[in-house]
Order: C-alpha cells, then structure tokens, then sequence
C-alpha cells in the first residue's frame, strides 16, 4: 500500500469520525431536553443565600515565598499541604496554622501535590517529569531536609496532576503533559498501567488534571488540553470508557462530584461544566456573562460535601460559588474582606468539608469556613 | 467610755468596774490544780511479733510551692500522700489560693476590675479610660480562661489624656457577648482593646511551655505581650501572616509601645526561619493593615485624623518619624511638628492638609513672640535671637518652609532663619529640629527616584533567571552544558560525571552497533551483487564455482558474534541495561573491531548512514579511548554528548560572571558582578505544544530562544504528522512563545547556534532551500572570485551574509509581534569563547534596561552605543 493511499485513507477514516462525532453531538442535544437549572427552577427552588458570616477567611497560611500551585488536604486530619513555585512543599495544620513539615524539592518547579490517605506521606510532581514522593515520617538529613522516599519517573511530560487512590498508599494515578495518566506501583516504583499514549486512543494533548471517583476508586476522569475530558476504567487501559466532549477551550481542572455519577469542569473557555458519566450527558454549564472582553479562564474547581456548591477560581481573580442547582453565582470569595491578592490558582476542600482552602499566587493559602457566631446550648 | 476615763487608761492593764451593782454572777477563771490533769498511763509492754509491722507514716517532703503542679505531676508515688496528708500550713494557704482562683471565675473578674479602680485613685485622674480599658482587659481574659492577675503595664507617655473613651465596656454584660468579640475579627471597627495574655507562668519563663527563666532568648507577641521560647514561637505564632502574634491574637491592633519594633527582626527568628520567610514575616508586620496606626489614635491641632489624613502625613517627602499615638500641633507654612505642649520636634513636609488650624498655646509658649500664629518656647526663642533675629516688641512672625521669616502683614522678607551656618549647630545644641536636607527645593522627586533606582532583583535574592528554550535539536543542551563548564568551578559532581560517562559510552556502543548494521547491510549488498554475476558467469560457463564469500565488509567469526549479539540486545532495547556495566568485559574486543578493516570500510560510508547523528563520528574515532574502563570524559566529550541533560524536562544552573581584568572600570565596580543568574534550560518536547508551564516562568528576567542555522533544510515530522522544515517548526514555536501573555514585556534574545556547521553548509546547499528564506539573494557572492575563499575585510562570508540575513528575518517577525526589538546573536554552541560571549550579551541586556529609566541623568550613556554594538 503506497503512502498516497494510506494517507486518501486516513483523511477518510478522520471524515468519518467527525462525522459521527457530529452526529453523536447532534443525537445528544435532542435527547437533552434541559438542563439542572431550568428543571430546577421549573420546580420552584430559590438559589442558596449566603449570609455575611456563612464563608469568611478565618486563617492566613503564610510562609510560601512563591506562586502556590497547588493543595491537597489530608482525608483524616486538618492537615494541608502545599506546593509553591519557591521550590517547597509545606505541610500544614489548618486550625493552628502551623507548618510542621516543609520539604526542599529537588526541582522548584512544581504543579501539583497530594496527600496520602494515611496521611503519612506526600507526593508532588512537576516540570521534571517526576512524580516524588516524601515520607513525613522519615527522618530529617542535617539541613533538615527530608528526602524523597521514592522517585516514579517514566513520563516523558510534566507531571500536572497526581491523586492517591482513595484508601490505598501504595496505589496513586497522575496526569502529564506527554498526554497519558499513568496508575503507579509506589512500593516499586513501576507503572501499573497507563492510560492513553502513541497508539491508544487517550487523550491528543497534555493531560491536565485527574480525579478518581470517591465511591468507585476504580474509575477516574482526566481533563486535557484537547478539550475533552475522558472516563478511565483503572482494569481497561487501552482505552477511555467515556470522552466528554463540550468545552472550548483547554480542561484545566476536573473534580468528581460527591456521590460519583457526576463529575464537574473547569475550563480556559470560562465555563464549568457538569457531566454524567453514566449517560455521556453535559448537566449543566456554568458561565458568567462578561461583558466586553473575553472571559476568564477557570483555573480550579471544587464541590461543597452535599454537591450544592461549586467553587471555581478564575484567573481574573474572583473565585465564585456556585449553586449547582440553578447555575447561579452566589458567592465571590474574591470580593470578600481579607482575600488573596492575586489570582487563585487552587482549591481544596477538607475531608468533612467544614473549611476551603485557597491557594493563591500571591504566596499565601487561606482557609474560609463558617465565621458565625456559634450558640452553645 | 468618756474620753477623760479613756485617757487615764491608756497605760492600764485593766480596769476596775465602778458601775452599779450586777444581779447575776459573773464567770470567773478557777486556777487549775495540776493533779487532776489526767494523764496518759504508761503502756505496759505487750508481746508483739516480729512480723507485724506498724503502719510507719512516711516524712513529709518539704512543700514545693513553686510547682504545686508540676510535683503532683511528676512524682506520683507521693503525691497522693501529699494531697491527703500534707496539713503544712503553707500548702494549704497555696491550694487555697488556686481554688479561689480557679473557682471563682465571673467572681474573681469584679475584683480585679474593683482593684485596678481601686488603683485609679493613686493615680492622676486623666488616666481614666485607660484604665477603664485595663478592666476590659482583665474580664474579656477572664470569660475565656482561668483569671491572670497580671495587669498589663500602662506607658504615661503613651496615654493620651484627652482622648474620648473609645470603648465603651458594660461589666454586666455576660460571657457570651466576649466570646463573640474574640471570634470575629471586625476590622472595619476596630476595638481597640489592650489584650493581655491567656496564660502566664511564673515570672520570665515562656508563656506556653512554662519553661526557661527571664535570660532565656525570647520572642515577645506584639498584641498580647506574651513571651515565648524558641521552642515555642513558631507554634504559638503559627505562620504569623501579621507578624510576631500570638494565633489568637491575629487581627488585633498592636500594643503601640511595640510600635518601634515593628519590622526589626530578632536573632532568635533569624536561627528558625530562612531569610526570605523572615523577610516576608517583617514587610507583612510593617505594611498589614492591622498594624497601622490607628488614625483615631492621632490628634493633630486638637482634630482627630481621618484614615486619609494618616495616609497623607506617613506618605510625605519628609514625614514625622516613629509616629506614635499622642495629641501633636503641626504647623503647616513652616512645617514644623510637635507635641501638644511641648517644642517643635521635627521639621516636616510642610502644606499638608492634616489636622485643625493650630492653636495659638499649641506648644504652651509664654514668650509673647508669635510664628504663624503660634506662642513659641522660651528656647525657640533663644534660637531666633541666636540666629539674628530681632526679637524685640514681641513681634508676630510668618515663617515660610525655606525658613525665611517676616513680619506679620508685611511683604518683604526679613532674613532666613537657617541663613546662619551657625543656626545649625544652636539648634542641634537646643535639641531643636531642623530642616532635612531632602526637603529642600526639588520636594518629593528624589524620593520617588531613589525607589525607582532599586532594582527589583535586590528584594528577590538577587539571582536574574534567564529561560533558555528552543526546539529539539537547537542545541539548548549544549549552550547549558558549555555555561556550566564556563562558570562553574566544579561543572559536574563526581555522580553526574560517571553518569555522563556511561550515557556516552552506551552512546557509543549503539553507534557502533549502527555502524555494524550497516556494515552488514553492504556486505549483503556486495554479496547479492557477487552472486548475481557468479549465476551469471555460472550461466554462461556452466561450470561450478565455490562461493567467495569473503568481501571488504567481511568479519571474523568472533566478531560476528559479537556484532550479532550486539545488533540483538539493540533490537530488544535493553542496550542500556547492559552495556555499560559490561564494558570490561568488551573493551579489548571493541579495539580489535574498530581496527578491522570491515569497520573501517563501513565507516568510510557513514554518511550513507541516515541512524548515525553526525556526532557520532567525534566518539567514534575516540571509541577506542571512551570504552575503556578508566575513561574520564573531556570537558569537550561531555559537549558533545547527547541525552546528558534531557533526561528531565527542566534543568538549571546557577552561576556569576567571573571578573576579568580585561572589563572596564566601571563594570568592577558595579553591582551587576555581584548578581547571580540562573540559566533554566527547559525541553521543549517534553513539555508539551501548548506551553501549559510557561505562565511559570513569569519570573524570568528574559528569554534566550536558540534556533539552530543548520536546520534549514532539515525537515522533521510535525504535530499533525506532516513533513515540516525544522527552520519553520522553530518558528512556530518561536511564535508561540513570543505571543505568550506571560511573556508580555519580556526581552527575547535569539540565538544562532551552529553557526560553524551553518559556514560549511551554506557553501554546499542553499539557503533558498527552506521557503521562508526564498527571498536571499545574496549580492556579493557573485563578485567573489572563489566560492571558497573566506572574508576579506569589508567582504563578509556566505555564512555571515546569511546568518544576518536570518536574523534580520526573525527580528521583522518578533517586531511584527510585539512592536519591540529582537535582540540576536549568532553563536558556536561548541566553542566557549562564543558562548561567553552570548551570555555577557544577555548580561548586558539586561543592565541596559535597569539603567534605561534613569539613563537621562547618569553617565551611563556610553551603555547605549556599547548594547547596540553587539546587536546584530
């Protein structure tokens, strides 16, 4: 078979595709007869209020002396831990906001963290293609360093996104800029599976973030700069379970909702979207009208326990909450007393969901929780 | 009693009773009579045996008043005992006085407050709410905690006697409405509540650990007065995002007689945290917003400052130093400035619109002699008759900020009082102000200029990074390779050098293994050929023949062997894993096949060999050499080297320009030598099309894009999977990072490498090849007599022509992107000299544009025509 007609070949078979991606598109939107918002309101249900003290910034997590990247809190106890463009992780206890632990890293330039399930050891990766992996337990070298406990090199990208499998230490799935998630072996190091990549059909740009189901830690969603999104079964490598197609721009950031039949989008096109990864279906989209100038790309979302609120930071600064139900802003953290300074480039919500945690480029986190007054009985 | 009877009995024991008569009996003390005291009998003596024992009470230890806690706490063996047995009359009074403590809670709380009242009395009357506020103190402390019966101290200069009461406290107002307070930090209103601390141990120990005594190094909170150990500052302070307070505190104006350490760090925070957190801690104490001084606090001319009056007083050219809260008069013609009743302090910005119109007794003056409306002081007297002012009628005077004086309702100037250059010195003698030289004339511009001549590197550590980016193959790695050997005394680690050392020698190995492949492909080639003129001859003559099968490509059987095996393991991927652990064991064997003369044939056609980089005939003619066991690489092996650095996708190096005796005087002196620069390399292809990470170089002082000349008729497969020349992919990405919005106002400089092989080339291909370039028609090649000939003077080379040519062409395109100038400078990645030269370039660029703000004034001019020399 000459080149010529291998190549009348692939332009066809690509024709195809569009085709029925088309088609697919077309097919999805007549069945879709409305989205959450308008049944929602259809059924007479009034947006969340929020009063004055609902959400205020009660701690200031200062000692970063860059950019925070990213943040990821521990499933048990109040412990953040953070990652910053100053080279350092830093552990944190949200209520004293004391760093009981802050990790030199080999490569300063880092894009994400993550805590253990266990809460016994951290993992970051970066512009290295490393994701590195830190027990805090481990004792201190004479600077009082802590090394890395274990190095899960084999991306030929930049590390954007890694997460622990919910329960398991020794199991952890990341996102990279070679276009593949990777589910990594910790103790030995190795690749268990990988997701996407040259000849499967994965994602056709740099992964940007992953997320595992909470109630099924066997499925996990990643979010690309192709636009899409993409369902993994951790068993079926070879290929994606769902692509979720709708954004227009770059996925920067995916969350599974709390009860994991859904999941939620952050995107560079402005919007959040939620999708239904048991239909294929986008729910909602969420978008901010702005007037003139073109909108302000979604860097980070995140759901409230009950799946009521989403909140999303934007790079213009604002950090808005959403009320999933009827897509209505009811909340921005960027206009309130005490906020970052400058744009919030990652979120996080504790375990039993009583507290935000923000990061911000302006070098600090900070951590937003009911601000009431509470009664004792 | 009378008092008559009463002063007759002052010296008597008693009295006799003179009154009447009583009806009843009175008690009256018996003498005791001794015997009949009973008395205990002698025990008589009763047979016990020898194992019962009698309860033997243990000896009491003696009381431990000072830790009555810390001794039920460590030693519990006697402790029980001592809690049930101790009847010491000390310890009963010392747990006495904790259970009242403890107890009594809401109680305790009024006495305290009724003791501080009770202490008013001693003191002047003006302290009033001060005190009220004390008592605030005491009980909003109480409702949270066990009660201190610490009053804070109370600074008389710092009270301000006429201040309105800013806090109105209710006594009965219960817990809960205290509790409230301490949660919500209402700036906006902000209490001004003096806060004692939670807990207090004995006197000068550490506030949490209740260890140490008052020579121990402490760290005292600026809210709360709480002092706390080393060990202990971190976690009772936290992060301390507004400074040096307590986690509780956070949110609370500051004790304003800590006012002066604002932003002065103390050693022991030095010993705990690295530089930057320190620095950070200190600009976050000084500028936060809740440790401004409160404007409230500050009453100039007897009106209270408004938020924007503060703003204006602390921002002045000249603005009153270590403001404190306190009552001042400020006179706004001449700019002086002083306490309420006191001299003139300081000399300030003068005009500013603070305050009320000044009192006539503003500084309590008896002189009768006015300036500005101001009753001036027996010594700013003396001054003025010092300074040759005529003093006499006690006149009114109008005194300007220059210090020229004149009479109220005249025009003409008397004098200047500052005129004297004895003045001065009078006035330093009566420690009276006198104007600071930066207020005089130009006003508020050289301030403004010496912060804009800070350069921003000086607040970030002074390192200036320089990104170093460009596509695969432009040789990035080699430019970051040469820059570390150049600068850095120890270029690579004795881990990096062995790791170099392998990766070239399994290079090296799969060279060869490339070259035995091809080897192989000829001598099948040779062989075909032969065996198609055998059957040809065999043919036509009929007759058999034995094969010769020996061909110049051909080996021996031993090197066979090991060219197949080799070719397997190359195959299989697992060269790497192998070789250069096995290197011993082949280097004898190597020797042998580089000299056999197959080898050198198939080498003679390497460049039929489209696999083989072209550096691979620098190791292999050195492979002899590379692949003994004891090799070290050379400094210019490891340039050469590939996959030396690209191992991950970002590298950095971090180094100073050494000083040469050769630069001028005015580089050695300049700061410039003393600034470090970090050289990130970063890997294009692993780093993804769509430059994700970019936004996290917005640090970066400037970007050094390489392009490799000799790409231009280079051709590799694209994102889409087309055949692209390698000069257009570079500019593509060249686009993509020039456009990128983190890249806004950034200086790009461009950088030619290979401009060696790009000489050569050019002679043999041209440059038309690549379409971009379709437009070089290059005039004086064709008055060149030989093509071969280098520059003479003013004829410059082919490649020279060329190389400016390129540049022009990426300059016309940068400057269509972005409006501004493209910096280029063609290098030989390969040659340090070149390479130096390109980064002391960049070097320049950089200081070029720190200076360009104030190059008007400075004589730095020569800059200008020295950077733009070196553009091209």
């Amino acid at each position: 078979m000459s080149v010529t007609e291998l190549k009348e070949r692939h332009l066809a078979a690509t024709e195809t595709v569009n085709n029925l991606r088309e088609r697919l598109k077309q097919r999805r939107r007549s069945l879709l007869d409305t989205d959450i918002a308008g049944y929602a309101a259809s059924q007479g249900r009034t947006p969340v209020t929020f009063g004055p003290t609902d959400l205020v910034c009660c701690r200031t997590l200062q000692g970063h002396t860059g950019k925070v990247y990213s943040l990821d809190w521990t499933s048990e106890k109040n412990r953040i831990v953070s990652a910053s463009q100053d080279g350092r992780l830093i552990v944190w206890n949200a209520l004293t906001s004391q760093k009981t632990h802050a990790i030199k890293l080999p490569c300063a330039w880092v894009m994400t963290c993550a805590f253990s399930p266990t809460g016994q050891s951290v993992a970051c990766g970066g512009l290295d293609s490393v994701c590195s992996i830190f027990n805090l337990n481990s004792p201190t070298d004479r600077d009082g360093n802590l090394a890395v406990s274990r190095m899960l090199s084999g991306h030929k990208g930049y590390v954007s996104s890694c997460q622990y499998v919910p329960d398991e230490d020794t199991h952890l799935i990341t996102g990279s800029g070679d276009q593949t998630c990777v589910l990594w072996d910790i103790t030995t190091g190795l690749r268990t599976s990988v997701f996407g990549g040259e000849f499967q059909s994965g994602h056709t740009a740099d992964v940007l973030s992953i997320s595992i189901n909470g109630s099924n830690s066997r499925m996990f969603v990643s979010g690309s700069c192709d636009a899409t999104a993409r369902l993994w079964d951790t068993r079926v490598a070879s290929r994606a379970v769902r692509t979720f197609h709708g954004h227009e721009g770059d996925v920067n950031s995916v969350k599974f909702f709390p009860d994991g039949n859904r999941f939620g989008t952050g995107s560079d096109d402005g919007t959040c979207r939620l999708f239904d990864i048991r239909t294929g279906h986008q729910l909602q989209v969420y978008h901010q009208q702005h007037g003139d100038n073109e909108a302000a790309h979604v860097t980070s979302i995140a759901f409230s326990i009950s799946g009521r609120l989403l909140i999303a930071g934007y790079t213009n600064g604002a950090c808005y909450v959403w009320d999933t139900l009827l897509a209505k802003v009811v909340l921005d953290l960027g206009s309130l007393q005490n906020t970052h300074e400058g744009r919030i480039s990652c979120l996080g919500l504790s375990a039993d969901g009583s507290a935000l945690c923000t990061g911000s480029w302006d070098t600090n986190l900070k951590i937003w929780a009911f601000g009431g007054y509470r009664r004792v009985m | 009693m009378s008092p008559a009877a009463h002063d007759a009995a002052q010296y008597s024991f008693a009295v006799e009773y003179d009154g009447p008569p009583l009806s009843f009996d009175l008690p009256r003390a018996v003498p005791i009579s001794v015997d009949n005291i009973p008395v205990a009998a002698v025990v008589s003596q009763v047979p016990l045996s020898d194992a019962l024992a009698l309860p033997v009470v243990q000896p009491l230890l003696p009381p431990q008043l000072h830790h009555p806690l810390r001794t039920l706490g460590s030693e519990p063996r006697v402790s029980k005992l001592a809690s049930e047995t101790t009847v010491s009359p000390t310890s009963v009074i010392a747990f006495d006085h904790r259970a009242s403590q403890s107890n009594v809670g809401e109680l305790s709380g009024e006495l305290s407050s009724s003791g501080a009242v009770l202490d008013d009395g001693k003191e002047s009357v003006d302290f009033n709410e001060l005190n009220q506020q004390d008592c605030a103190s005491t009980e909003s402390v109480l409702s949270l905690e066990y009660p201190s019966t610490r009053v804070s101290s109370l600074k008389a200069e710092d009270i301000d006697a006429k201040r309105p009461p800013v806090v109105t406290f209710d006594v009965d107002s219960d817990d809960d409405a205290l509790n409230e307070e301490f949660d919500v930090e209402d700036t906006a209103s902000r209490p001004v509540i003096k806060r004692a601390p939670l807990t207090k141990g004995k006197k000068g120990s550490c506030y949490r650990c209740f260890k140490g005594n008052r020579f121990t190094e402490k760290e005292v909170c600026l809210v709360c007065d709480a002092k706390y150990c080393g060990n202990c500052v971190l976690r009772a302070m936290g992060s301390m995002p507004e400074g040096r307070k307590c986690v509780t505190c956070i949110g609370f104006p500051i004790d304003e007689c800590k006012r002066g350490s604002l932003g002065k760090c103390s050693r022991m925070l030095k010993r705990l945290l690295n530089e930057l957190e320190v620095g950070q801690i200190m600009k976050a104490e000084r500028f936060c917003d809740a440790n401004q001084l409160p404007p409230e606090c500050v009453c100039v001319n007897g009106q209270l400052l408004s938020y924007e009056e503060l703003v204006t007083l602390q921002n002045c050219a000249n603005p009153p130093k270590k403001l404190k809260p306190g009552n001042y008069w400020y006179d706004r013609a001449s700019g002086l400035w002083g306490k309420e009743g006191q001299k003139p302090s300081k000399i300030i910005s003068p005009h500013l619109n603070v305050g009320g119109p000044i009192q006539p007794d503003a500084s309590n003056g008896n002189t009768q002699v006015f300036i500005n409306g101001r009753e001036i002081t027996k010594v700013e007297l003396r001054m003025l008759q010092l300074a040759g002012v005529p003093c006499a009628g006690n006149p009114h005077f109008w005194v300007n900020e220059d210090g020229s004086y004149r009479e109220e309702g005249q025009r003409n100037t008397r004098g200047y009082i500052w005129g004297k250059a004895g003045t001065k010195l009078v006035c330093a003698f009566l420690s009276l102000p006198v104007p600071s030289k930066s207020s005089n004339s130009l006003g508020e511009q050289p301030s403004s200029l010496a912060s804009r001549t800070i350069p921003d590197y000086l607040e970030h550590g002074i390192v200036q990074k320089l990104l170093l980016v460009g596509c695969s193959g432009s040789g990035t790695s080699t430019i970051f390779k040469q820059a570390k050997i150049l600068y850095k005394s120890v270029p690579f680690s004795e881990d990096e050098h062995e790791n170099i050392k392998l990766t070239i020698q399994s290079n090296v190995y799969a060279y060869l293994g490339i070259l035995l492949e091809g080897r192989e492909r000829y001598e099948d080639e040779i062989l075909g050929n032969l065996r198609k003129r055998q059957s040809s001859v065999l043919d036509t003559a009929g007759t058999s023949s034995k094969l010769d099968d020996k061909t110049v490509y051909s080996i021996g059987p031993r090197l066979k062997a090991f060219s197949d095996w080799l070719l397997k393991t190359m195959v299989s991927g697992k060269l790497d894993a192998i070789f250069p652990a096995a290197t011993r064991e082949y280097a004898p064997l190597i020797e042998e096949l580089w000299n056999d003369a197959a080898i050198k044939a198939t080498y003679e056609r390497r460049s039929e060999l489209e696999m083989l980089p072209s550096v691979a005939s620098y190791f292999l003619e050195r492979a002899v050499k590379i692949l003994r066991t004891d090799y070290e690489p050379s400094d210019l092996d490891i340039l050469y080297a590939e996959g030396v650095t690209s191992s991950n996708g970002v590298a950095c190096v971090e180094f100073s320009f050494p000083q040469s005796a050769s630069e001028e005087t005015i580089d050695t002196t300049d700061r410039h030598d003393l600034v470090r620069y970090q050289l990130i390399r970063v890997h294009a292809r692993g780093l993804g099309e769509n430059c994700k990470w970019l936004e996290m170089f917005e640090d970066v002082e400037m970007v050094i894009f390489c392009v490799s000349l000799s790409d231009y008729d280079q051709f590799s497969v694209d994102g889409n999977g087309c055949l692209t020349n390698k000069m257009i992919l570079s500019r593509k990405f060249f686009e993509t990072i020039v456009t990128h919005p983190t890249f806004e106002q950034m200086d790009f400089l461009l950088i030619l490498n290979k401009f060696d092989l790009f000489e050569e080339k050019i002679e043999q291909v041209p440059l038309t090849k690549c379409e971009w370039f379709s437009d070089f028609q290059p005039i004086i090649s064709r008055n060149r007599p030989n093509s071969n000939s280098n520059s003479i003077n003013n004829n410059p080379s082919l490649g020279q022509l060329a190389s400016h040519y390129i540049a022009v062409k990426f300059k016309r395109l940068y400057s269509s992107l972005t409006g501004r100038k493209l910096f280029v400078s063609p290098v030989k990645g390969l040659e340090p000299g070149s390479v130096d030269a390109a980064l002391k370039y960049a070097k320049e660029i950089l200081k070029w544009n720190e200076e360009r703000p104030n190059f008007s004034l400075s004589e730095y001019s020569m800059y200008s025509t020295e950077a733009s020399s070196f553009s091209h």
